[in-house]
């Protein structure tokens, strides 16, 4: 018995042991640091009806670190997704990246109710958050707040881009737009414009999300016969009312316009039903795309075998302004990358992208699109119809003063 | 005024014959099998994407296999997950059925994509078709005349052929149908499929009208579940009217008050069962009791 004491460990000594192999990475906190990849969030809707557009922003948020060898600042750095199911959802995603995965910025916000959401998480939490898709006026509107930035055109600046395209129909206006932030924004800034046209709304219907039939809708329009339909549906839903558009017969016979379509969107009605006059941010197809651009859509086309979406695009710029601002800031101090990303600016042509400094907006010129009249590619539906506003030095104006988007940032 | 009701209602009608066929296949399973199979519209979706594809490959004939082979899948899924089950609390069945649906909703999306595939009605059954204030898309009018047939020949099946009457008795005293000799349990292998076979129906049917995600039995789940209730568990009739009725009511409300057309199907049910709390056809099943 003596004999096989001596052979183990005594308990006291193999306590003493673990606690020191536990205290290992605490005695050499370099050692582990430097092994660390610096880690950025992405939050961005894994399923539901978004989850087609989100696929492509990350793809090109991912591409973005890619082209970089998978390093910021120099050292190795990832991308860590999680899911925005909802406003709440999201939220509670975003406390779990910022205080779990330890990540130093966040990137996402797909759907305007969540973005909002999101953007007064972050100013709580106090960590920066480039919002890469939603377009509700508000948040970079009186919702602003110091740690957020955001890159879609707001949707009042939108709405007043496509106005004159809307008008060149007519003014007896009818608008069908969904029942969530991002519609009702849209039949604001659209009811706005048209009174000051001195146009008239022969019908409006505020429509919930995931509508799997719109014939009653569209019978609807039919009957109030207006000279152009304003739409304001987001991503599937656009979709399904386009697909239907068509095979109701009311193809070509209304027009049809609307802000902010994705390319997922129209790939998805297909060549037969789809039309409409739009407003985007970025086409692959487009000459005037700049070299980096360029080199961008034949990375995506090489890397995942079909053409980069608009959406794709806005995941790399995004993600590309942000890389870049920590690399600037030589630090992942959230103060120091909101400088950093308040100074960012490349140039896009005659113009250039940048972060307004005083509501963090994103100042870039839209697309004014209209679906061609024969599709022969299934990913290129649109021919360019205008850069918008056509002088880049109106861009401030275009987007409003201080005092007219409401930012009073603290 | 008339004319706008009329329009509606027939629009209503097209809407609420889709749910009919989500529906029964719903009711179908829970009514002989006692599965409330969350999983339902996995299989509608799985029918939408079928039918797309047999379309790109083998052009619109090999459409009709789109049904049979979802109907497969539900077999197989029978034998290896469901049928552990059938003696288990209904809780558990809602659960595993909810972690297939998630299961094939995944796969889809890993081979198709998460965006949404272009898929039109067929050339020949393109155009309209115009009565008064009633206008109808041909393609829509064939939706009708498949839900009615489908539901004419499933009618015959359970009332008018020996399987049949297997099915109802099985579903009623499972023990004693055994005691005869019958071996059930393959009997319900193939209600299974029966069930997922006609929920690939009636994905088939909506790919040309619906936008063809992975996401898309979102909007085919729900309605099934309110129309089911409406109906009454297990009853076939009670869900031919439900549906019918879910869908006017729909169209009307999408009329008269828009906004509310999201919620108005559940206010619909909240009222129905209230008043009927066993649905509109339920009966007393004493193995549900």
């Amino acid at each position: 018995m003596a004999i096989k004491m001596k052979l183990l460990i005594p308990r006291r000594k193999a306590l003493l042991g673990a606690a020191g192999l536990a205290a290992v990475p605490f005695a050499a906190p370099h050692v582990a640091r430097a092994a660390d990849p610096l880690k950025v969030g992405l939050l961005l809707a894994k399923t539901g009806q978004i989850a087609g557009q989100t696929e492509y922003l990350a793809n090109g948020s991912m591409l973005a670190l890619e082209q970089r060898n998978g390093t910021i600042m120099g050292q190795p750095a990832e991308l860590v997704w999680l899911d925005e199911p909802s406003p709440q959802g999201a939220t509670q995603n975003m406390q779990k990246l910022v205080q779990e995965n330890k990540v130093c910025a966040v990137l996402g916000g797909a759907l305007s109710s969540n973005a909002l959401a999101e953007e007064a998480k972050a100013a709580e939490l106090k960590i920066p958050f480039v919002c890469d898709n939603a377009a509700a006026t508000d948040i970079t509107g009186k919702n602003c707040n110091r740690y957020t930035f955001r890159l879609n055109t707001p949707v009042a600046v939108q709405s007043r881009m496509l106005a004159p395209y809307a008008l060149k129909y007519g003014k007896r206006w009818y608008h069908i737009t969904a029942s969530f932030a991002f519609g009702q924004d849209i039949l604001k800034s659209s009811r706005e414009l048209l009174k000051a046209a001195g146009g008239t709304e022969v019908g409006v219907d505020e429509v919930p999300l995931n509508t799997a039939d719109f014939s009653s809708f569209i019978l609807k329009i039919r009957q109030a016969k207006p000279d152009v339909v304003v739409g304001g549906l987001s991503a599937g839903d656009l979709t399904t009312f386009l697909k239907q558009w068509n095979e109701l017969g009311m193809k070509g016979k209304i027009p049809f316009v609307e802000i902010a379509i994705g390319d997922t969107d129209i790939w998805g009605v297909g060549p037969e039903a789809a039309n409409g006059t739009f407003t985007k941010l970025w086409d692959a197809y487009n000459p005037n795309n700049t070299p980096e651009e360029k080199a961008f859509a034949a990375a995506y086309l090489k890397k995942y075998g079909k053409p980069a979406a608009d959406k794709a695009w806005m995941g790399w710029i995004t993600a590309r302004s942000l890389f870049e601002s920590i690399d600037a800031a030589k630090s992942t101090d959230a103060n120091k990358i909101i400088e950093a990303l308040e100074a960012w600016k490349v140039p896009a042509g005659n113009s250039s992208y940048s972060y307004r400094k005083f509501d963090h907006q994103m100042l870039l010129r839209n697309l004014a699109v209209s679906v061609k009249e024969k599709i022969t590619d299934k990913y290129d539906y649109f021919d360019v119809k205008a850069t918008l506003p056509e002088n880049p030095a109106d861009l401030d104006k275009v987007f409003g003063t201080q005092e007219e988007i409401g930012c009073k940032m603290s | 005024m008339l004319e706008i009701l009329l329009s509606q209602t027939v629009s209503g009608l097209v809407l609420g014959g889709l749910y009919v066929l989500i529906a029964i296949g719903l009711s179908i399973i829970f009514g002989l099998l006692g599965i409330v199979n969350f999983a339902h519209g996995a299989f509608f979706t799985l029918g939408a994407y079928f039918a797309l594809t047999l379309v790109e490959f083998f052009g619109w004939p090999a459409i009709l296999l789109s049904p049979i082979i979802v109907g497969g899948i539900g077999m197989v899924a029978e034998r290896l997950l469901i049928r552990r089950l059938y003696d288990k609390e209904p809780l558990i069945s809602l659960i595993v059925t909810f972690a297939l649906a998630l299961l094939i909703e995944a796969t889809v999306r890993l081979i198709y994509g998460g965006i949404g595939q272009p898929f039109s009605p067929p050339p020949f059954m393109a155009g309209f078709l115009i009565w008064g204030p009633i206008l109808i898309t041909k393609y829509r009018v064939g939706v009708l005349l498949t839900t009615a047939t489908v539901l004419l020949l499933l009618w015959l099946f359970l009332e008018k052929t020996p399987f049949g009457r297997i099915l109802r008795a099985g579903s009623r005293d499972p023990e004693m149908v055994g005691l005869l000799g019958i071996n059930l349990p393959k009997v319900l292998t193939w209600v299974f499929g029966l069930g997922c076979a006609i929920s690939g129906i009636a994905g088939m049917l909506a790919a040309p009208l619906w936008t063809v995600t992975p996401a898309m039995a979102t909007n085919a789940i729900m309605p099934a579940f309110v129309v089911v209730a409406i109906g009454g568990l297990g009853s076939f009739a009670g869900a031919v009217i439900a549906g019918l009725l879910v869908g006017v009511v729909v169209a009307l409300t999408i009329q008269f008050w828009p906004e509310a057309s999201g919620a108005v199907m559940y206010l619909f049910m909240a009222l129905m069962l209230l008043l009927r709390p066993r649905g509109l056809l339920g009966e007393r099943w004493e193995r549900f009791e």
